[in-house]
């Protein structure tokens, strides 16, 4: 399965970015260029919704921490919604990601820690 | 484990190239589940699986690129723990994952930094890991291991 990227603006400084698909090598070097373009600028807020991620391996991890990174210096903030995605949340947890970015099950707290 | 007793002996071939992690991966679950073997055992060894022959296409030099990557898969399931054991062999220059230091975890976003997560998940994941070299090869051993079935 392909990676998918796509985004809805909630209104000029809040957008929500989902990602489905494998997360490996070929999958964020499909989306990487967009993600960026996409999720970093100067005091956006931004959810990603990694809730239709099927495999997400340290490469995609990397993005995002990149990007969150990016993000965080220029005055925004990210969050990743995991939903019942079980197995993202548990990779997110063992290489300690949810410790740097948060990482909410819940659609609206994400909603909200973003816009905090 | 003092005696295991493999009721799958499995082998796959493949190019280093990340196209072929995909097909590592099909096989992998293919014949994981053909066996039983629990989605979240699956889904660790997968991981694993794809980060250390993302290691091998990344770092391991040109050996490593044009001669084919080695898979050998063990399924042991008439024991105690359970475990999935799966080899992955290389050509390129010596490289012992687990003798590299860990990168200490940053503490904030502010600190991290790309990169290291990889051998990380490996021993995070698996239950136990190994390595050698021998031949001319990196030989790359991690199991996962579960008592139920789930």
């Amino acid at each position: 399965m392909a990676a998918e990227i796509n985004y809805v603006d909630v209104n000029e400084n809040f957008r929500r970015i989902s990602l489905s698909g494998r997360l490996d090598i070929l999958g964020t070097d499909s989306i990487e260029l967009k993600f960026t373009s996409l999720s970093v600028a100067t005091n956006r807020r931004v959810v990603v919704d990694l809730t239709a991620i099927s495999f997400l391996a340290s490469i995609g991890i990397r993005a995002l921490i990149t990007n969150a990174k990016a993000l965080q210096q220029r005055g925004g903030k990210m969050v990743l919604f995991v939903g019942d995605n079980a197995a993202i949340a548990k990779t997110l947890e063992t290489t300690g990601v949810d410790t740097l970015i948060p990482v909410v099950s819940d659609a609206v707290a994400a909603d909200n820690i973003a816009l905090a | 484990m003092s005696l295991s007793v493999v009721n799958l002996a499995a082998e796959l071939s493949i190019r280093a190239d990340a196209r072929e992690l995909r097909r590592a991966s099909a096989w992998l679950k293919r014949t994981c589940l053909e066996h039983s073997v629990p989605l979240e055992e699956i889904s660790r060894i997968e991981l694993c699986l794809n980060e250390a022959l993302a290691n091998i296409i990344t770092h391991n030099g040109t050996n490593a690129l044009l001669l084919p990557i080695s898979l050998h898969l063990d399924i042991c399931t008439n024991q105690i723990p359970k475990a999935v054991t799966l080899i992955v062999s290389d050509s390129g220059a010596a490289f012992d994952p687990l003798a590299a230091p860990l990168k200490p975890r940053p503490k904030t976003l502010a600190e991290a930094e790309p990169g290291g997560l990889g051998l990380l998940m490996i021993q995070n994941l698996a239950d136990n890991v190994s390595y050698q070299y021998s031949d001319g090869r990196n030989q790359l051993t991690f199991s996962v291991y579960w008592k139920e079935d789930k």
